[in-house]
Formats: C-alpha cells, structure tokens, sequence
C-alpha cells in the first residue's frame, strides 16, 4: 500500500466516524414518534415524550381564533379522541372533520399543548375531486 | 375528440417503444444497419406521438373541454391562461406527460447523435431509452392516464389549487423535470459504453454535456421551488427537508459529484467504477424520488393521492437497480483505473474528497426521508426525524465541501501543490483573517458565521490568486492589455471559469443560507388599528383591513406600514387572506419587500369580525436575497460552461509551445496530461468539442 493510499484510507476513517456520530447526534435530537392518535391514548408509555399525532379533527367542539392564534379541537382516531390546544399561526387548510397532523407534549390536566400544526389531506397537489371523479367514469 | 388522440397517440407511443427494442435487439444480432436505423426511428415515432399526446392534454386544457376529467379537476372557466396551461403539470397525470415528453425529446436527440457510432454500443442506447420511454407509456395507459373522459360534462371545472397559482410554479416542475429525465440519457450512453466494451474514456465526454444540462436545470428547478416555497407557503422558510424536496435535492447532490468525477476520468483515466455508480445512482434517484412521493409511503406535506403508480414506480426501480448492477459488475475489467491519486493536495485528490463528501451528503438525507419507513421495521411505531437531524448532519458536511471548494482554483492534475498551495493561500488567508477582525469588531460571535465569512473570503481570493496567475504567464509570451488578456484566459477555459462561477454562486448562497437562519427573527403580533410593534428595528403599523374581489377570488387585506431601522421611507404592505371561488379553504398571501440586506416578510394570520384587531407575522431575514443571486449566477456559471468561445483565439497556438513545462508552476493541467484524457468528444455535441479543445489554447500552455 502506498503511502498516499494510507493517508486517504485514514482520512476517510475519520470522516466516516465523524458523520456517523452527526447522525447519530442528530437523529436522537430530532427523535419524534409519529403515530396515530388511537396508538398514543392507548399506551402510557409515550405520554411523556413529545410526539407527532395524526388523526381528523372532530366536528364538534372546535374553537379557532384567528385573531388570537390559537385553536383547540378534539383530535378523533377511530376509537379515541384527544383534546388538542394549539397555538401559533392556524393552516388556511385547517377545518373540522380535516385530517391533521400535530406535534407537541401532552400537560398535566390531559391536554395536548401542540405547537405544530400541518393540515395534510387538503393540501396535496393531487385533487381528491379527480380521484373520485376518475373512478365515478369506470 | 380528445381521449381518442390521446389514448391512440400513447398506445402508438407504447407499440413504437416496444418495436424499438425489439428491433434494436435483432440489429445487433444480425449486425444488420437497416434493422438499426429503424429502431432508431422508432425512437423518433414515440417522441411524435408524445407530442400529440401532449399537444392533445394542452388543447383540451385550453379550451376548457370538461368533458376531460383531468381538465375538469385542475382548471375552471376563469383560471388565467396560464395557469391553464400550467394546469398541464398540475396534478400526476399530466407532470408524467410532461416527463415522458422531455424524455422523448432528449432520447431523440441522444439516439441521433450517436447515428454514427458503432452497431452494438448504438443499440445499446435504443434499448435502454426505449425500456424508459416505454416505462413512462405504459404507465400513463394503465396506471394514471390523463385522458379519462367523464359520463357528461360539467358545467365548470373543479380549479387550481391555490397555492399553485403562482408564476414559480408555472415554471418550477418542468425544469425538474429536464432535470429528471436529462440524467437518463448519461445512463443509458454508460450501460451502451460498457456493454460495447469500449475501453477509452471518450464517450464520458458526450454523458458530461447531458449531465452538466441536467444540473443546470434542477439548479435553477430547486432554487425556484425554495422561492416558491418562500413566497407562496407563509412560514418565512424556504427549505423544510420535506420527502418532495429531498427528492430533488439527492439527483442533484450525485450530479454534482459527477461534474468533478467525471473530468478527472477525463483526464486521468481514474474514478471510472465510481462514475459507473454515481450515473446510474444519480438515474434510479430520480426513479426512487417519484415513487417515495407518489405513493404515498413516506408522508409529506406534499404528496401526490396513494395509487397503483407507487408500485409501477417500484417495479421499474427494481428493474433498474438489477440492469446497474449486472452490468457494472460484468464489465468491471473495463472499469479498472489508469492512474492513482497521487496525493491529497492533487486536483484529483480534492474532486475526490469533494465527491465523498457529496455522497455522505446525499446517504444521510437519504436515511433522513427514508426513516420513518427503517425505523418502522425495527421499532413499534415509525419515527421520523426533523430538520434538526439534517441541520446537524448535513450542514458540517456542506461547510466542509464548501471549504474544500474554496482552494480547489489552487491545485493542479497529478502533482502535489502542498508548496504552491501554501504559497497561493497567502493571500486569501490574509484576507480571511482580515474579514475575521472586521467581523468581531461589528460584534458577530456565532461560529457558523464566522466560519462562513472565512470560507467565503478564501474561495474568493482563490478564485482572483488562480486567475491572476493564468493571466500572468499569459502575459509573459503575448503581449496585450490586462483586461484582454484576462477576457481571453477566461475565454479560454470556460469549463474551468465557468466552474468557478457557479462557485462563486454557491458562496453567495451560503451566505444567503446562513444570514437567515442563523438571524432571522420571526414574531407574532395582534395589533389594533393604528397600533405599532417592533420587530429587530423595524416599526410595524396596522394601517386598516379592507376587502377587494379580484379575477377568481376575493381578499382581505391588511395595510401595513413598515418603517426601517433609522426611519427612512415607509413601505406599504398588503398581506392578503384570499377566499378563491373554487376553493373551500382561505389562502394566505405574504407581503414581501426585500433589499439586498434584509428581507421584512409580513403574513395576515386572522381578525376580529369587526376587522379593527389583526393577527400577524412578521419575520426579518437577513440576507435571503443573496440565495436568489447566488442561483442565477450558479446557472450563468453552468451556462457558460456549456457556451462555445466566444473570443476568437489566436491561432499561433501550435508555435508557441515552450519545450519545458514545469507543472508545478501552472495551475492549469498540461498539454500532455489533458490530450491523453481527452479525446475531440462527440461530434454530435459541438459544445463539448470545443470544451475538449481548451487545452491547446496558448494561455493554457503558456
């Protein structure tokens, strides 16, 4: 082995445990469950962590108020449901029965406090209509 | 009308695809030119009866036939003109007719420029370009086809989505679509290059044309969508790290490795095997991209509807992957190297560092998208990981490619310039150093920062200190004016200049990057009517809400007033709330203004019913324009490369050559070392001839 091969050799060593340990640093502080709504009523274990929750939200009960950036909903799985305090700038894309995505820690009195709210249905470039449509003409 | 065209154009397009390969296949193996010839112009069948398919879409779009139920679910009456020919790309069936389309077209391209070459490695290229094209056919006739027609027709269509009607997004996807389907043509010229056996490295000359086009238009595609992103989703981002952007962003990292792996194979016959990867890694990205967001596997915030696309897309990648593979490992003789790195401080040893680190870039954004889908085996639930995990990993690794780019103008081919290069780095490390005292003295800590600041300083000193030095041994056997001279070193070299170009692009997009995360401020306000807030310096005033009904939608609008730091003038802004008629939800309008320094970025996030309080967010980001600037400059830089010269050189060339040629003293590749790598190309691609002429120009000799 040439002596330049074993300098590049042990440059690359370092580079490879360097990155290694960015990723491992970084995926442990980027670390965020994303599970259903149901999943998270149903096992304590991951209400004390911050998590992302998706589910719909409930028709009934929702409470947006624009002017004061926050909005409260109840979050619906299929058999459970999670009331949901948010605050920040509300998704233009945000509306009852619309399925949601929200990251954030659940308090002491049983409320998600979520500051992350996406909306994701609503906003994909593909158009349900079309979908439906499409398969109305079959 | 317009279902009949289309289905028969794609059937045709699929039917001459097929006969492409099958006849292709027959040519080589009754080496009969004839057979050849017709495979070819089979190619040229499948681009005409994409064109009409594609004209087909655009005419029914158009003329708002809504009897079409594409046209019907992406347009309306009153959508502008052009959205509605951008609805063309709006939803997956169209963007695939679009992709099929620039494929088409480039296939052509590529498979007549190659008329000439020899029976197998010709053939070669039609089968793999007719697999693909074929691929895109099928796919559209069974799995998403654009011209599904409805029971009876609706009186309107269904609209745009909001928040694609923005001029970006007209031009956005298309050019990522050049992209995309420009780096199968690099593809399909390696595997016909290696199932030929050809043993020289001449036909990567002809890949670099495809694969310098590519990149300039995913460029110039990803920074447009990032504005689009900026100006159209409200957050003050540009970048998320969301799965859609990776996507494009990892056939871009590869491709950009290729850039620099591909000229040292040029002139050093090296990295041949890893340039044999990297072509067909940067080809199955793109493939593996549009499956990850077209079928639903990994969530995004914008991902096309679930569908049999996901699998098609899947099946053609596994298909692909095994084509790669078999034939790099089957040919692996041909890969074998000429040369060895012949030290760190080598031009080549630089290209090769610079593509580890690309690769490591492109592996963990690629394990960062992906993750929800690994973790999701070995753990209960899934786990995603957040831009935290990409800012931690992959922003040391750009800075350190960034300073590895930052010497680059100061190393030669197969010498080591540890010497030269301390001696070149005099300058530049004094310069970085003054930047460093001027930076604490304005009281900037951040190490980001200052690292950024000493990075920017030495890569563009080097690029002065390497180009001074080009112009003085110029100067030194002809006789002109400096700025002549400089005009014509440049001149000489424009894939060297050019390359620096985009550097220097580059630098300005860091510094972009940088300034607005790393002092970007973002606050939320509720203001009364006439009420002010104050936002890093600037005074922002609630001036009034009112309505206004525009072409297809209604807004509320605030009237903002800014006032910079210092006073200055005031600067009216109009954040919107838009009700689009063809919409359920409202859609947000930001209110930009933007100086070279700043960027104030104010969005409308609600009201009261008596329009006289006001939520909003401002957001100051420093330095955002510069990520715009370093963009168009980086697609100048990859334009020029790709120019011809545009001076006319002297032609004494030949007489002028010294006898002695210290390598070590010149920072551009010698006469000997660059004929040896570089043959006259491709005679199909005159861009590339003359870039494979540059050495022999007098300034390059010296």
């Amino acid at each position: 082995m040439t002596h330049v091969r074993i300098k590049l050799l042990i440059a690359g060593l370092v580079l490879l445990t360097s990155v290694s340990y960015l990723a491992v640093a970084g995926i442990s502080s980027g670390w965020v469950y994303y599970m259903h709504v149901d999943d998270f009523v149903q096992d304590i274990s991951y209400q004390q962590r911050r998590v992302r929750l998706y589910g719909l939200v409930g028709q009934e009960n929702v409470d947006v108020q624009p002017a004061m950036l926050t909005a409260s909903f109840d979050l619906q799985g299929d058999s459970n449901s999670l009331a949901v305090h948010y605050q920040g700038v509300v998704p233009d894309t945000f509306k009852p029965g619309g399925e949601v995505m929200v990251e954030g820690l659940l308090d002491e009195v049983g409320v998600f406090q979520a500051d992350t709210l996406m909306t994701k249905c609503a906003s994909k470039y593909q158009s349900e209509e079309h979908a439906k449509r499409v398969e109305a003409s079959k | 009308m317009t279902e009949g065209t289309g289905n028969l154009s794609l059937l045709m397009a699929m039917l001459a695809a097929a006969g492409a390969l099958f006849c292709s296949a027959l040519a080589v193996k009754s080496d009969n030119q004839r057979v050849l010839t017709w495979a070819r112009r089979l190619i040229y069948v499948f681009m005409a009866m994409i064109v009409l398919g594609s004209w087909a879409l655009l005419s029914a779009l158009i003329n708002s036939d809504f009897n079409n139920a594409y046209v019907a679910s992406y347009t309306e009456r009153a959508l502008p003109m052009g959205y509605k020919v951008a609805a063309f790309w709006a939803g997956q069936e169209g963007s695939l007719m679009l992709w099929a389309l620039l494929l088409a077209g480039m296939s052509a391209i590529a498979v007549y420029g190659y008329r000439n070459r020899e029976v197998v490695e010709q053939a070669v290229l039609i089968r793999i370009l007719a697999l693909v094209c074929g691929f895109f056919a099928a796919l559209m006739l069974f799995a998403a086809n654009p011209f599904v027609q409805l029971p009876g027709e609706a009186v309107d269509g269904h609209g745009l989505n909001p928040l694609l009607q923005d001029p970006y997004m007209i031009i956005h996807p298309p050019l990522l679509f050049v992209g995309y389907a420009g780096y199968t043509i690099p593809w399909a010229m390696l595997l016909a290059a290696l199932i030929a056996g050809r043993k020289d490295n001449q036909w990567i000359g002809a890949t670099r044309i495809w694969l310098m086009v590519s990149w300039l238009f995913l460029t110039i595609g990803i920074i447009l969508g990032a504005k689009w992103a900026y100006i159209e989703l409200g957050w003050g981002g540009y970048w998320a790290w969301d799965p859609v952007e990776n996507a494009s962003l990892l056939p871009w990292l590869t491709g950009t490795a290729l850039l620099h792996s591909v000229m040292v194979q040029q002139h050093r016959g090296m990295f041949k095997t890893w340039n044999a990867s990297l072509i067909s890694v940067s080809f199955l990205l793109c493939i593996f991209g549009t499956y990850l967001t077209r079928s639903g596997v990994v969530q995004s915030v914008h991902s096309f509807g679930e569908s049999l696309i996901g699998t098609f897309f899947l099946a053609f990648l596994g298909v692909c992957v095994l084509i790669s593979c078999g034939v790099i490992a089957w040919r692996r003789n041909l890969l074998k190297s000429e040369n060895i790195v012949q030290g760190v401080f080598t031009r080549e040893g630089a290209f090769l560092v610079v593509n580890v680190l690309l690769v490591l870039i492109t592996l963990t954004t690629l394990v960062g998208t992906i993750f929800p889908l690994i973790s999701g085996v070995i753990l209960p639930e899934p786990v995603s990981v957040g831009p935290a995990f990409y800012n931690k990993v992959v922003l040391p690794l750009g800075m350190a490619l960034i300073a590895v780019m930052s010497v680059g103008p100061l190393l030669t081919y197969g010498k080591d310039a540890g010497k030269t290069l301390a001696r070149g780095l005099t300058l530049p490390a004094f310069a970085a150093a003054m930047v460093l005292v001027i930076a604490f003295g304005i009281g900037l800590s951040d190490l980001w920062a200052m690292a950024c600041a000493v990075v920017a300083t030495i890569a563009v000193t080097s690029i002065g200190v390497g180009l001074s030095r080009a112009v003085k041994q110029r100067r030194l056997i002809e006789d002109e004016g400096s700025l002549a001279t400089t005009l014509r070193v440049v001149d000489g070299n424009h894939r060297r200049y050019g390359g620096q170009f985009v550097h220097i692009g580059m630098i300005m997009f860091m510094v972009g990057v940088a300034g607005s995360s790393l002092f970007g401020v973002t606050e939320t306000f509720k203001l009364k009517t006439g009420e002010s807030a104050k936002i890093s310096g600037h005074t922002v005033t609630f001036a009034g809400l009112h309505q206004n009904r525009y072409a297809n939608y209604t807004a509320v609008e605030a009237h903002i007033d800014l006032i910079p730091p210092g006073g200055g003038a005031t600067q009216h802004m109009l954040p919107q709330m838009r009700f689009y008629d063809k919409s359920e939800q409202p859609s947000s309008q930001v209110a930009l203004t933007s100086t070279l320094k700043r960027d104030a970025y104010v969005t409308l996030a609600g009201w009261d019913d008596d329009g006289q309080r006001v939520a909003i967010q401002a957001i100051i980001n420093p330095l955002v324009a510069w990520i715009w600037i370093g963009g168009i400059v980086m697609s100048l830089g990859a334009v020029f490369c790709l120019m011809p010269k545009l001076i006319r050189q002297a032609s004494r060339a030949s007489t002028l050559v010294p006898a002695n040629l210290n390598p070590a003293e010149s920072n551009q590749p010698t006469v000997h070392l660059s004929l040896a790598g570089e043959g006259l190309c491709d005679n199909s691609t005159p861009t590339n001839a003359s870039a494979g002429t540059t050495h022999l120009k007098p300034e390059t000799i010296k």
